[in-house]
């Protein structure tokens, strides 16, 4: 066992904050990624005092509790470990050496009951220590019989309410032990299948003294840190900054975001992208991916024409795009087509019982007056297709032969095409099987979660972190 | 050392208290809380000094829960003994080190 003195942690300042990557935007400091859920607050301010971290092995507990510990414990912690020693446990969590390090730690895997007890005498008795992490407990507690169990455990809760410390206990054990009904607060970490992906979520159970807003809350292991995911916030357009420009990648059209672009590669001319979304998808999640694509167009002097989702309100999206390039860029070469909207119809001089061919003709006439101011003669077009379902819901069948000769023409001059399908379309299977790629959006615990079926990729969340026309992505790991 | 009742006829008073202290601690910490706090006081093998028992107590545990470890021994105390537990008034708060010297003269006399 080694016992050392434990060095102060740096105060926490804005310039000792670090940014995350994989466009996350995540805040280094444990308290801002951990912030108020399960109560970290209310753990760091005393009223809980006692946490129980529980799930089966390889959910995440351990950083959990080092996260908990370097917050919490701000240099006055104990870690006491009866798994892995020190050495090997920054070998495999490197992001967490520097909590480590500046924490006690005690290797207690050949230790007794008693003895352990004991170092936590030495440890509480001077009153100095913050945060005590068990990990984990019931590698220690199998040893003893129910009722001593209960006894050691209340002997710990004894101790660290005359101190003033707080004790974190990780376990294994799946079901109720008595400790369940001696601490605080109670999270449960899981590892859940979600659409053919494992997605992480951790469940909080109890949390004395506290609000809880939500149970149930997503989070990642990435960089071997410990990132939670609130629940999805409509982004703050007021505080939109200036639109970098993003070039073509490799001969593909950029997306206009950083994270799409890691996400997918861009967009390769001629090619058709489908947003398969669930209903309770919030409209702004959507607009943070059909917007940067267009924004992207028209800056780098192309044209694109907009069929916008139901319900859209486009004066907002015109402010939004006038904000991002000015007025001319929107008004020249954006085309706004609300296929809904009598007044679109009747400006392009259609009845208001248009036909899907009189819309593709309407689209193709606008494509090909577009192309021509387009810089290269590119077009992108971004189209819903509930809308035009909506619209035509009893001639299915025609929607989809247009559909089918829109994705071949833009194919065939290299345009760029973008279809947002609601994940009930009847026409579903068959939009999806001319698609070049595929991604889907949905929401689980509050947070919107997109990934890529065609090219296959990881479940990311989606937020709006930085600039709120353009997603941040943070993988699920 | 034994923990197990035993009665003043064959045990004399400082073997009864010190076998008092492990049962009052075994009932309330545990076995291996109680052998904690006796390694940690340093006390496995030392016969605690009342006083100085109570303020290493009250330093581990605080009042309230050095109250409920000092009540579980002279529980333990009187019930080796065979006294009644009535004839001490240990129900609110008590001196723990005055009532063992009570108990020390009572069995003396």
């Amino acid at each position: 066992m080694t016992t050392r003195k434990s060095p102060r942690s740096r105060p926490l300042t804005p310039e000792n904050r670090q940014r995350g990557t994989a466009g996350s935007g995540a805040e280094d400091l444990a308290e801002t990624r951990l912030a108020t859920v399960f109560g970290l607050k209310q753990f760091t301010q005393r009223p809980v005092r006692t946490l129980l971290i529980k799930g089966l092995a390889g959910t995440g507990k351990t950083i959990l509790a080092l996260e908990i510990l370097k917050a919490a414990g701000k240099g006055k912690g104990a870690y006491i470990s009866s798994r892995v020693p020190k050495e090997l446990l920054q070998a495999h969590i490197p992001a967490m050496k520097e909590t480590l390090d500046k924490q006690d730690f005690l290797d207690i895997r050949l230790e007794d009951a008693t003895s352990v007890l004991d170092f936590v005498m030495q440890l509480t008795e001077p009153k100095t220590v913050r945060t005590i992490v068990f990990d984990s407990w019931d590698g220690l507690a199998k040893e003893l019989d129910q009722k001593e169990r209960l006894r050691a455990e209340k002997t710990l809760m004894a101790l660290a309410n005359n101190s003033g410390a707080q004790l974190i206990f990780v376990s294994e054990e799946p079901g109720a032990t008595t400790i369940d009904y001696l601490v605080d607060g109670i999270l449960e970490l899981l590892r859940v299948e979600e659409q053919d992906r494992a997605v992480r979520e951790f469940i909080i159970h109890k949390l004395r003294g506290t609000k809880i807003p939500q149970h149930k809350y997503l989070f990642t292991l990435l960089e071997g840190k410990f990132t939670f995911f609130g629940p999805y916030a409509i982004p703050d357009y007021s505080k939109m900054g200036k639109f970098i420009q993003r070039p073509d990648i490799d001969g593909s059209y950029s997306f206009g975001s950083g994270a799409l672009d890691r996400l997918f590669g861009g967009m390769i001319p001629g090619s058709t992208l489908t947003i398969e979304y669930d209903e309770n998808v919030p409209h702004s999640a959507l607009r943070a991916i059909e917007l940067p694509p267009i924004i992207n167009f028209l800056s780098m002097g192309r044209s694109a024409i907009l069929l916008p989702l139901p319900g859209a309100n486009d004066e907002r999206t015109n402010s939004i795009l006038t904000k991002a390039l000015g007025e001319s860029a929107v008004a020249d070469r954006l085309r706004i087509l609300s296929v809904v909207r009598t007044s679109d119809l009747e400006t392009a001089n259609l009845p208001k019982s248009a036909t899907p061919k009189e819309i593709h003709e309407l689209v193709t006439r606008e494509t090909t007056s577009l192309r021509e101011k387009s810089k290269d003669r590119s077009v992108l077009l971004v189209k819903s297709v509930s809308a035009l379902e909506n619209l035509f819901a009893s001639d299915l069948d025609s929607l989809l032969e247009v559909t089918s000769q829109e994705i071949i023409t833009l194919a065939q001059s290299h345009d760029a095409h973008i279809l947002f399908l609601p994940k009930d379309s009847p026409i579903r299977s068959r939009i999806l099987s001319m698609s070049s790629s595929y991604a889907k959006l949905f929401v689980r615990d509050g947070t919107v979660l997109m990934f890529g079926v065609k090219p296959h990729t990881g479940v990311y969340a989606l937020q709006h972190l930085e600039d709120p026309t353009s997603p941040s992505l943070t993988q699920l790991v | 050392m034994s923990s197990s009742p035993t009665t003043s006829e064959t045990e004399d008073f400082p073997t009864t208290f010190a076998n008092a202290v492990h049962g009052g601690l075994d009932k309330v910490l545990g076995q291996s809380g109680a052998a904690a706090v006796l390694s940690h006081m340093k006390m496995s093998s030392n016969l605690p000094d009342p006083a100085e028992f109570h303020k290493k107590l009250l330093a581990l545990f605080g009042e309230k829960a050095t109250l409920s470890l000092e009540r579980a021994i002279v529980k333990d105390l009187v019930r080796r003994l065979k006294w009644a537990l009535e004839l001490l008034s240990i129900e609110g708060p008590f001196d723990f080190s005055a009532t063992m010297h009570r108990i020390q003269k009572g069995v003396k006399a």
